[in-house]
């Protein structure tokens, strides 16, 4: 029955074209204007795809596109009386975060912008920086205390050098104040920090290089590194800017070197408040999306921290690069 | 014959509540517990609700087959295949489809590497698997294709509180003063993902209102999963001068699809991709005929309850819902030939069906 009603209904599409009753054009332009519109929305809303994965996440900032942020932000929420209810409205959304993540990296990146246009938004950010961060030249971090701490410490004092020539250069991508970097060297490793917004710090057995950490890491020869940890960075990057950056470690990492990755939970994001939503440039992912894409670019031994305390707002991941080296020279497998 | 296994336990990737996959794994826990069989649930990542209900995967028992067989559900790419892959138990795979690569990459770049690996993984285990079941042949079809030695479809339990729940009164007062103004109501409900192409039914439906019905209307339900893709969606609406016509429902409450499904004319579907589709079914369950883009798994789902297409060009899905709706015979063949095919995917059916494969695989030699 319905077969040859498709027949009839196609019939009558080709008669009502003869006829002049479908505008000439119509479903070319509307294809057209979908297209136009797809395009303009998927290029404001994920970084160009590039093979330069370093220069691809250095643009994560893009000064214009925070401009209109910041714009917007005004026109909407702040209206004619700007000072008064700029500062009450930046504070507001960032405690109205519930979220550790939501205050140290989505609110306070974006003031530290805001901060060049208003010195409401500077004294907003001297408020949200951690107790003994907030002197010049320190940066923010997401809180790597605890039982995590101990799991990050322990998963990267496998990157020891061993029998198999693994080489004992750990580098902690985006160190905040380069706490980690220490206790790692407390360790025994040789342990360096990046961070872009860090001024040199010199001393005792750490090495934090003031540093954009991606260009550092893209600019890092093949398999410069026993183990990596990657943390702030990672979540506020695009997806393909994702991907670029689990590349960019599994070309980086020597064989049977080892990842960490400590990231916000991706689900705090539903509670963001709109302000902070609309300043924020990119997303957490979920830890599982983390570990397919260590595993597409070839590493294994994929371990996730599973804390005792289940609601934590940090996850962790770890992997390893195979002794078998199956990394090709683009990072993915051969 | 196969030694009869103690257990027979499950391990998804992810279950949440609301969701086709994770309703079909906990009804086919009670099948299986009702076979008598120690049955539990093993999931990387379990959603509010369900804490007691599934464990997480590393507490998986690892017996042997004489003892334990796991049944992996697969519809995305996930470590937990890895683990499924190395279990000792005789192993079963319950197959629901992975959106092609080409169809979300463009917008979900993440999800890309998720299905891609996915498909990877399906082809991957397939020689360590002793029986695919498929929820439609379509699927079979592509377990077939992976490599798959015998392969069997076994129908999805969908989740019929969307049938009973009782139509939410408000949402339903709401579209009957729209409905008095005038023009029909068409309704699409998905998950907003790129692969259910919202934006063909869209340009169908300025197709429909420059040639036919003026004041038609378009309700879009499903939770706006892709927020780029979604915002293009709006814009297209608004660049088409559509604000008015198109209504962006988002996730709505069993009471308030049902309100929807209650007062719209017609059910229309343009997505790319369906491994099953459970809404035309939902559609079919409240009487509303269906037009829907026959690819993947639409024509065997629909079969003749609906008009399935040979292109979603916008003017040929227009001129079929017109035609729906101006034709009172067809409607009414297609509203009864629907609920005779919403019938053979009753839960009872679709539990006997999952039983009986596993009561195949058991008889195997």
């Amino acid at each position: 029955m319905t077969s040859r009603v498709v027949a009839e209904i196609e019939a009558e599409v080709r008669e009502l074209r003869a006829a002049g009753r479908v505008p000439k054009g119509l479903e070319d332009e509307l294809e057209r204007r979908f297209e136009e519109i797809a395009e303009a929305s998927l290029v404001a809303g994920s970084l160009p795809a590039s093979e330069d994965a370093a220069a691809a996440i250095g643009r994560s900032f893009n000064p214009s596109q925070l401009r209109r942020q910041a714009t917007m932000l005004a026109r909407r929420r702040l209206g004619p009386i700007l000072r008064r209810l700029e500062r009450r409205s930046i504070l507001g959304a960032a405690r109205a975060g519930e979220s550790a993540w939501l205050q140290v990296h989505v609110t306070a990146d974006h003031l530290e912008r805001l901060a060049a246009r208003s010195v409401f938004a500077s004294r907003a950010l001297s408020v949200l920086r951690p107790r003994g961060a907030a002197s010049a030249g320190a940066t923010l971090h997401p809180t790597i205390d605890g039982p995590l701490l101990t799991w990050v410490l322990e998963q990267l004092d496998n990157s020891r050098p061993d029998a198999s020539g693994v080489p004992g250069l750990v580098l902690h991508v985006e160190c905040g104040d380069g706490r980690i970097v220490e206790a790692l060297a407390a360790q025994g490793l040789d342990a360096r920090g990046a961070d872009p917004r860090l001024s040199a710090r010199a001393g005792g057995a750490t090495s934090v290089v003031a540093a954009g950490a991606l260009e550092y890491l893209g600019a890092a020869p093949s398999a410069a590194f026993g183990g990596l940890l990657l943390s702030g960075v990672v979540d506020r990057l695009r997806p393909g800017a994702a991907r670029a950056l689990a590349q960019l470690a599994a070309r980086c990492l020597a064989p049977g070197g080892v990842v960490v990755v400590v990231s916000a939970r991706p689900e705090l994001v539903v509670a963001m408040d709109p302000v902070a939503a609309d300043l924020a440039l990119g997303r957490p992912m979920h830890p599982v999306t983390w570990c397919h894409l260590l595993a597409h670019f070839g590493l294994s031994e994929l371990t996730m921290f599973e804390p005792d305390e289940p609601e934590t707002d940090v996850f962790a991941v770890s992997a390893r690069r195979p002794l078998q080296d199956q990394v090709g020279r683009e990072g993915r497998r051969p | 014959m196969r030694a009869r296994p103690v257990r027979i336990d499950q391990i998804i990737p992810s279950i949440v509540e609301r969701d086709a996959v994770s309703h079909h794994t906990l009804e086919a826990q009670r099948v299986l517990h009702s076979m008598g069989f120690v049955s539990e649930i093993y999931a990387r990542n379990m959603g509010p609700g369900l804490q007691g209900r599934v464990h997480l995967l590393d507490d998986i028992p690892r017996e042997g087959p004489e003892h334990q067989w796991v049944c992996y559900q697969a519809s995305i790419g996930s470590p937990a295949a890895d683990v499924f892959v190395s279990h000792p138990g005789l192993k079963l795979v319950d197959y629901h489809n992975i959106s092609p690569v080409e169809l979300v990459e463009r917008w979900l770049p993440h999800l890309g590497e998720e299905v891609r690996l996915g498909r990877k993984q399906l082809a991957e285990m397939a020689p360590t698997v002793e029986v695919g079941l498929a929820d439609s042949e379509f699927n079979r079809a592509e377990l077939e294709e992976a490599g798959y030695r015998q392969s069997t479809v076994a129908p999805l339990m969908v989740d019929t509180s969307n049938y009973t729940a009782l139509p939410d009164r408000r949402v339903l007062d709401r579209l009957a003063a729209e409905h008095a103004r005038g023009g029909h109501d068409w309704l699409f409900v998905g998950q907003m993902l790129p692969h259910k192409a919202h934006q063909d039914v869209i340009k169908a439906l300025a197709c429909a209102r420059e040639i036919f019905d003026p004041l038609a209307r378009l309700h879009l339900v499903g939770r706006e999963s892709c927020p780029a893709y979604a915002k293009a969606l709006h814009r297209f609406v608004a660049a088409l001068g559509l604000s008015g016509a198109v209504d962006f429902a988002g996730s709505v409450s069993a009471g308030e699809l049902s309100a929807y499904y209650t007062s719209a004319d017609v059910l229309v579907c343009c997505s790319e991709h369906e491994g099953f589709c459970a809404p035309l079914l939902e559609a079919m369950h409240h009487r509303l005929p269906i037009v829907a883009y026959g690819v993947a798994a639409i024509p065997e789902t629909v079969l003749d309850a609906g008009i399935v297409l040979p292109s979603k060009s916008p003017v040929l899905v227009a001129t079929a819902v017109q035609r729906v709706l101006g034709d009172s015979a067809l409607r009414k063949e297609l509203v009864l030939a629907g609920l005779e095919r919403a019938r053979a995917f009753s839960i009872e059916g679709a539990r006997r069906g999952f039983a009986q494969a596993v009561e195949q695989v058991l008889s195997a030699p």
